[in-house]
C-alpha cells in the first residue's frame, strides 16, 4: 500500500527546477533520499510538507491529495531538518508544552520516554544545545504525536557515531511499527544498515528508484558500496 | 485556536511588547505628542514579529496541523489583542484628563492635541495603518522588515496632521476638553474605530492572500 504518492511534482526557480519527480513509499519502509547538495532533495521535501507551491503535480498522502486536506495529513506526519533550531530561546519543555496542543494524538509517555533515550534535558533552550542534540530534539516533536510517516532532512547530520547508531535503531523499530519513513542523508553507509529502498535524485530529476538491494545490483559493480556507487553515478551525470 | 494563541503568547512574542503597552500611559504626558504612545505600542509588536522570525516560527507554525490562513489569524489576532490594551491603557487615561485633568494647565496650554476622544479614534487608525502597511507588507515575503519603514512614514504623517489639525480655521473642536463637543468627538472616535476595522480587514486578507502563495 502506498502511503506517498508524488506525481511528476515540477518547481521552477530561475536557476534551478524539479522536473516531474515522481515516486511513491510503501507503508512501513524506509527510504534513503540520496543526491548530492542542490540536486532537489530540500526541495522535493519542502515540496512533500506544502512549503513551496508546484509548478505542476500532485503530491498525495493515504490517497488524499495534500492540498486538499493538508490538516488532517500534519496530523499524521512528522517532520525534522538537521539544520534548523525553532526557538533558541526557549526551553524545550515550552517548545513541547505549546506543540501537543496542536495534535490529537500527542503521546507524553512516548514524548518522556524519547526524552530519555536521546538524553534530552526539557529545562534546556535549543541555542545551549549541540547541532546532534538539536536534530533529537526535533526527532522527540516528530515522534511524539503518533506519526505514521516521517519525513527526515538529514536527520543523522551532526550526530556521533553512537547517536546515529541509537537513532538508526529506533527508525527500525517504528519500521516495525508500519511507520513510513523518508529521510535524505549524505551518509550513506546509514542506509546500507537500514533502509529498504533507495531514492536516487540529481539535477532536479529522479534518476534511480529502487528496492535497496535491486539498486546495488542494478547500478553497483561487485563489491562497491553505497556510497562508491552514489559517487560514481555522480560523475557519469556530470559528463 | 487555543492552541494558536498559546503559541503565540509563549513562543512567538518578545516581552518588549507587553512591556511597550504601557508606552500608551503617554497619553499623561504634558505638551508631548500624545499619538506617539500609539505608534510605540505597535513598535512593541514589531519586536514580536522579528523575535518569530529569528526563531524559524513562520515555518515551525506552518508545519503544525494548521491551515496557512491560520498563521496570518494568529499573527493578526496577537497583534490586534496588544492593540486593544494599548488602546485601553490610552482609554483610561484619556478619562482621566477628560474628567479629572480637565482643567490642569498643562494640558489647557498645549501647542498640540489634546487627549480626547478624537485622539483615541486617531490612535486606533494607527494601529489599522500598522495592521494593513507592517503585517500585511510582511506577508508578501514572510521575512523582510522593510514595510516597517513604509508605517513608520505613514504614521508619522499621520500624527504630524493629527497632532496639528486643530489650529487649521473651523476645526479647533477636534481639540475639545473635558466634554466639550462630546458628539462631534465621539462620531469622530467611531469613525476611527471603523476605519481601523477596514484597515485591519484589508490587511488581514491581503495577508493571506500574498502569503499563501510565497514559498518558504
Amino acid at each position: 500500500m502506498n502511503i506517498i504518492t508524488l506525481e511528476n511534482v515540477c518547481k521552477n526557480y530561475p536557476a534551478f527546477s524539479l522536473k516531474n519527480v515522481s515516486f511513491s513509499l510503501e507503508k512501513g519502509k524506509i527510504t534513503g533520499f540520496i543526491g548530492r547538495n542542490g540536486a532537489g532533495k530540500t526541495t522535493t521535501i519542502k515540496a512533500m510538507l506544502n512549503l513551496i507551491h508546484l509548478d505542476g503535480g500532485e503530491i498525495s498522502y493515504f490517497g488524499l491529495p495534500l492540498l486538499k486536506n493538508e490538516n488532517e495529513i500534519k496530523q499524521r506526519i512528522g517532520y525534522s531538518t538537521g539544520t534548523v533550531s525553532w526557538y533558541p530561546r526557549r526551553t524545550l519543555h515550552d517548545i513541547i508544552e505549546v506543540t501537543k496542543g496542536f495534535y490529537r494524538n500527542w503521546n507524553d509517555e512516548e514524548c518522556r520516554r524519547y526524552m530519555e533515550l536521546f538524553g534530552l534535558d526539557e529545562n534546556k533552550k535549543p541555542m545551549e544545545l549541540s547541532e546532534g542534540m538539536k536534530v533529537k530534539c526535533n526527532l522527540l516533536i516528530a515522534l511524539s504525536h503518533g506519526s505514521e510517516v516521517l519525513i527526515l532532512d538529514e536527520p543523522t547530520s551532526g550526530l556521533d557515531p553512537f547517536s546515529r547508531d541509537e537513532l538508526l535503531e529506533v527508525f527500525r523499530q517504528l519500521k516495525e511499527n508500519g511507520v513510513t519513513i523518508l529521510f535524505s542523508t549524505h551518509i550513506t553507509s546509514d542506509l546500507e544498515r537500514c533502509a529498504d529502498n533507495i531514492l536516487y535524485i540529481s539535477h532536479g530529476e529522479i534518476r534511480a528508484d529502487a528496492a535497496k538491494s535491486e539498486f546495488m545490483e542494478r547500478y553497483g559493480k561487485p563489491d562497491e558500496t553505497l556510497e562508491e556507487i552514489f559517487l560514481r553515478m555522480e560523475r557519469e551525470n556530470k559528463k | 485556536m487555543k492552541a494558536l494563541m498559546k503559541k503565540e503568547i509563549r513562543l512567538s512574542a518578545s516581552v518588549l511588547t507587553y512591556i511597550f503597552i504601557v508606552a500608551g500611559a503617554m497619553t499623561l504626558i504634558p505638551g508631548y505628542p500624545v499619538l506617539c504612545g500609539a505608534f510605540f505600542v505597535t513598535l512593541g509588536i514589531f519586536y514580536s514579529f522579528q523575535n518569530a522570525r529569528e526563531a524559524n516560527d513562520i515555518v515551525y507554525t506552518i508545519l503544525l496541523p494548521i491551515a496557512k490562513r491560520d498563521v496570518v489569524k494568529g499573527k493578526f489576532i496577537f497583534s490586534i489583542m496588544i492593540e486593544m490594551a494599548g488602546f485601553l491603557v490610552m482609554a483610561v487615561l484619556t478619562i482621566l484628563r477628560m474628567t479629572v485633568f480637565s482643567e490642569a494647565a498643562p494640558y489647557r496650554e498645549n501647542a498640540l492635541m489634546n487627549a480626547n476622544p478624537f485622539f483615541l479614534g486617531m490612535a486606533l487608525i494607527i494601529f489599522g495603518l500598522f495592521n494593513l502597511v507592517f503585517i500585511a507588507g510582511f506577508f508578501k515575503t514572510a521575512y523582510k522588515f522593510t514595510p516597517f519603514v513604509s508605517y513608520i512614514i505613514a504614521t508619522f504623517l499621520t500624527i504630524g496632521i493629527a497632532e496639528t489639525a486643530h489650529h487649521i480655521p473651523n476645526l479647533s473642536p477636534v481639540n475639545a476638553f473635558g466634554t466639550e463637543h462630546l458628539g462631534l468627538q465621539l462620531i469622530l472616535l467611531s469613525a476611527g474605530a471603523a476605519i481601523y476595522a477596514i484597515l485591519t480587514i484589508i490587511g488581514y486578507k491581503t495577508s493571506c492572500r500574498r502569503f499563501e502563495i510565497i514559498d518558504l
